[in-house]
């Protein structure tokens, strides 16, 4: 109750700073929340302005018999109003699987340590410079008994169990964890109102302004990832190279953790297919006899 | 995540919840309860760690104990019983996957196997109902009868060995079976065709089977691949007989091209010769012509 309250004002905060950095900019300001906050008041509802010709996208890959596909608007980057262009069909074995955010955790903490050199080394006594001879005589001195200068009791000796040479933390997730985690991190931004579709990147400006303003005025959110399967336009990437917080991204450099660290998630329709295509076809896959990049007959 | 915990009763009404939830980022991650078991370090305990499960004083505390085994002088346990060859020659033996009736008839079933053409060990291989390691002296598999009472496929099979109550539901249902022998090279070459492909090397030939097995594959009632091919509708007969069934007559059958054929003794693929090199990239067969090598490839 606590959480949903507290989600509740955030988004009252949010409208009320955008409605003010809008009415500045000279762009139409979304709805005034009222003063009394409630759950209706909260609910945006923006005015419907559906294009005639809308972009209608079905899945094309089957979906099971027992499940139904998610759906979400399909929206435009050609002006900064255009949300409601079409509506796309989301396969729900990709969109809409268990919340598995243990897996989540999983894949995450594997993308940031796989890659993890720790090259930390430091000298056992045997490799401190020195400490070869006995110090003093083993008895008649008054002082305690020792052996070498460089034993870890003394100062400047060697370290015992010390971090010893460059140690890597590398270790591979199975296959199909590593696109489990891609399928809910996807569904994880989809039920949470983050991911958005894109009929394509085309933009009518190259002003990074633009496209934060587009941002802003959306409610994306305040990081945005955009993904694209094809070579992305020259002004959206003109646009994005200056933005530090609106990142553009190949469908093949999709992973767990930029998708948690973006707040937003934009994909365009071919990206959509692409995914699907690639994240249902471990669901139904022999085992690999020998590596995947190596020919195959039976499948692709 | 409560979505997690709490196990939501089924997908939809988890979605749901996580509709509801804080946003999932890099903050929120953790893993299941219970998942991560701290490990015990020793020696980090109230009063300085005191004896970090060594004990008290003597041997076990100072680390000198005696090695695994010793039993205070007297003759230990592992010295005082005799050997015996039990595991005596272990990887020398020769193992053979089982493969029972009823998997071969789940895999036709399922589609994975097609029956219209000759079954052979790479075909199984593909379908994935079997795994060889011929590196772990697997010499290939054996035909099983479990599920004989439900076989009802007609095929036509190479394994490497068959039991008399297998051979007889194969044959029952108008099926074709023979027993062939793969050295360990041909073996690997048959079950992962491909990468072998990829190594550009020509194609060997098989290696005739050791003297304990030549015995084996030369009998008709095994249908071994050596045997007279005179000898094999007598051992048909024979075994109908045996188990009383009819005979179903292959020659008329309409597939009867495909149940006849049969791999030459020094073929490893239905198709490509021994001496051949197939090239992937470009998908050409090359073949020698030197007299030597195909002098050498076809004895």
């Amino acid at each position: 109750m606590i959480r949903a309250g507290s989600r509740l004002w955030s988004r009252g905060a949010a409208a009320r700073a955008l409605a003010t950095s809008a009415g500045r900019l000279g762009l139409p300001e979304a709805p005034e929340p009222s003063p009394h906050v409630d759950a209706t008041t909260q609910a945006e509802k923006p005015p419907l302005v559906i294009s005639s010709a809308p972009v209608l996208r079905g899945c094309h890959l089957a979906i099971p018999s027992h499940r139904t596909a998610v759906q979400a608007w399909v929206e435009s980057l050609r002006h900064y109003d255009d949300r409601h262009v079409g509506l796309a069909d989301l396969h729900p074995d990709v969109f809409a699987v268990m919340p598995r955010v243990d897996i989540l955790h999983t894949v995450a903490v594997w993308q940031r340590n796989y890659k993890r050199i720790s090259y930390a080394k430091v000298k056992t006594r045997a490799e401190v410079r020195g400490g070869g001879k006995k110090p003093w005589a083993q008895k008649g001195s008054g002082r305690a008994r020792h052996g070498s200068i460089r034993s870890p009791l003394w100062r400047g000796g060697g370290i015992i169990h010390g971090p010893r040479g460059p140690t890597s933390y590398y270790y591979m997730l199975p296959m199909k964890v590593r696109v489990l985690g891609l399928k809910v991190a996807l569904t994880a931004k989809l039920m949470q109102d983050n991911l958005h579709v894109v009929d394509g990147l085309d933009m009518p400006t190259f002003d990074p302004q633009y496209l934060a303003d587009l941002a802003q005025y959306r409610r994306w959110g305040q990081s945005v990832l955009i993904v694209d399967v094809n070579k992305m336009p020259e002004n959206i990437t003109k646009a994005a190279a200056s933005l530090k917080t609106i990142t553009l991204v190949p469908a093949l450099g999709l992973n767990v953790y930029s998708l948690l660290k973006y707040e937003t998630l934009v994909l365009t329709l071919d990206t959509l297919a692409f995914l699907e295509e690639k994240l249902l076809w471990h669901d139904s896959r022999y085992t690999a006899l020998y590596p995947f990049h190596l020919p195959y007959s039976d499948f692709p | 995540m409560a979505a997690a915990s709490r196990g939501g009763g089924g997908g939809p009404k988890a979605l749901e919840l996580l509709r509801a939830l804080p946003r999932v980022s890099l903050v929120n991650l953790r893993p299941n309860p219970g998942a991560k078991k701290s490990e015990r370090r020793r020696g980090r305990g109230r009063h300085g760690g005191k004896k970090s499960g060594r004990g008290h004083k003597g041997q076990r505390q100072r680390g000198n104990r005696p090695r695994l085994g010793f039993e205070g002088g007297q003759t230990p346990f592992y010295l005082i019983i005799p050997k015996y060859g039990y595991n005596e020659g272990h990887s020398h033996r020769r193992q053979y996957h089982p493969l029972s009736l009823q998997k071969l008839q789940y895999l036709i079933d399922l589609g994975r196997v097609d029956p219209t053409q000759p079954i052979d060990l790479t075909q199984l291989t593909n379908a994935r109902g079997v795994t060889i390691q011929p590196l772990k002296r697997d010499y290939g598999v054996q035909l099983v009868e479990k599920g004989a009472d439900n076989f009802s496929a007609k095929v036509n099979i190479e394994v490497q060995m068959a039991s008399e109550l297998a051979i007889a539901a194969i044959e029952k249902n108008g099926g074709v079976i023979t027993t062939g022998f793969y050295d360990p090279r041909s073996l690997e070459i048959l079950c992962k065709p491909i990468p072998f492909f990829l190594r550009g090397q020509p194609i060997p030939k098989r290696m005739l089977p050791p003297e304990d097995l030549v015995r084996y594959y030369t009998d008709a009632k095994n249908r071994g691949y050596l045997a007279n091919p005179s000898n094999i509708p007598e051992a048909r007969l024979e075994l109908a007989k045996k188990y009383g069934y009819v005979l179903p007559d292959i020659s008329k059958d309409e597939l009867f091209q495909m149940l006849s054929t049969r791999k030459d003794p020094r073929q490893i693929f239905f198709g490509l010769a021994p001496g051949w090199v197939v090239n992937m990239s470009e998908k050409k067969i090359l073949k020698p012509t030197d007299e030597r090598l195909l002098r050498y490839y076809s004895s």
